[in-house]
């Protein structure tokens, strides 16, 4: 993808922010991967004070560190990035052209809530926090979406259970 | 978003999803889901909004408990803009969220 795409992708994600309607007509246009058959499904059985929580957002979010998400595939990067916790939030950056980020960059915790959890934490109205959290880019088409259904999502999912994650928060861009 | 939250809910970990489109929670169809009517890149309000952010994250993390359907959508009354995140409301919403409800 040339840079006037980029450059095309990242003005139509700020009016779709700035207006609305644009918006709404931008969505209906977008294609859509449908699902069918039964809905996965893990009741909480389990007070939230006693909880592990972990988040995993769509919005783009990495270390700066590391690789950014790919930009010039047209059905989007369907891979992902480990948040550690541990590390300054200030250590933190989003890539993602296809929605306006500029209010993100100024509080992440608008589109990975962070800080609100970690709040929630000291609190006491959630268990733990983890220390490992998700990263992921939206906006995933094409063959893509077989990569991140059969690949990135089921490894993380694993990852989760490994970290013995009782509850998922998620969150898009 | 929606089609990873369905691979992790599947391995057997309880998950709970924010959506500003609703069409798209509709077909991706994942277990639990609140939405908002607000703009991309917003789902959990405005920058520095602190009492906006909790109070969106304790109505999600409330409807871990109150979806009782796979696939339920639970609409959050907020208007862009027009809402006081005061502390009554807020406080109000904080009740009983460590609880199972029956």
């Amino acid at each position: 993808m040339t840079n006037i795409s980029r450059l095309k992708n990242k003005i139509i994600a700020k009016a779709s922010t700035r207006f609305p309607s644009f918006s709404k007509r931008f969505t209906d246009a977008c294609q859509v991967y449908e699902t069918h058959g039964e809905i996965p499904w893990a009741p909480l059985e389990k007070e939230l004070r006693y909880c592990k929580l972990a988040l995993v957002s769509t919005c783009g979010v990495h270390h700066i560190n590391q690789e950014p998400f790919d930009m010039n595939d047209p059905n989007g990067d369907p891979s992902f990035r480990a948040i550690d916790l541990t590390k300054p939030l200030r250590d933190l950056m989003i890539t993602h052209d296809y929605y306006d980020h500029s209010d993100a960059d100024k509080d992440i915790n608008i589109v990975f809530p962070v800080e609100r959890l970690k709040e929630f934490e000291t609190e006491g109205l959630i268990g733990k926090l983890a220390n490992t959290h998700f990263g992921f880019m939206g906006h995933i088409t094409g063959a893509c979406i077989t990569t991140l259904i059969n690949k990135s999502a089921p490894t993380v999912a694993n990852w989760l259970k490994a970290d013995d994650v009782d509850v998922v928060l998620l969150t898009p861009a | 978003m929606g089609l990873i939250q369905r691979e992790i809910e599947r391995i057997g970990i309880s998950t709970i999803g924010i959506s500003i489109v609703r069409e798209y929670s509709e077909k991706v169809r994942p277990p639990r889901t609140i939405f908002l009517d607000w703009p991309f890149g917003h789902p959990l309000g405005e920058p520095f909004n602190i009492e906006q952010q909790r109070a969106v994250s304790v109505k999600a993390l409330k409807s871990l408990y109150s979806i009782q359907e796979p696939g339920g959508i639970v609409d959050i009354p907020f208007r862009w803009g027009k809402e006081s995140y005061s502390d009554d409301k807020y406080f109000e919403d904080l009740k009983g969220i460590g609880i199972l409800e029956p």
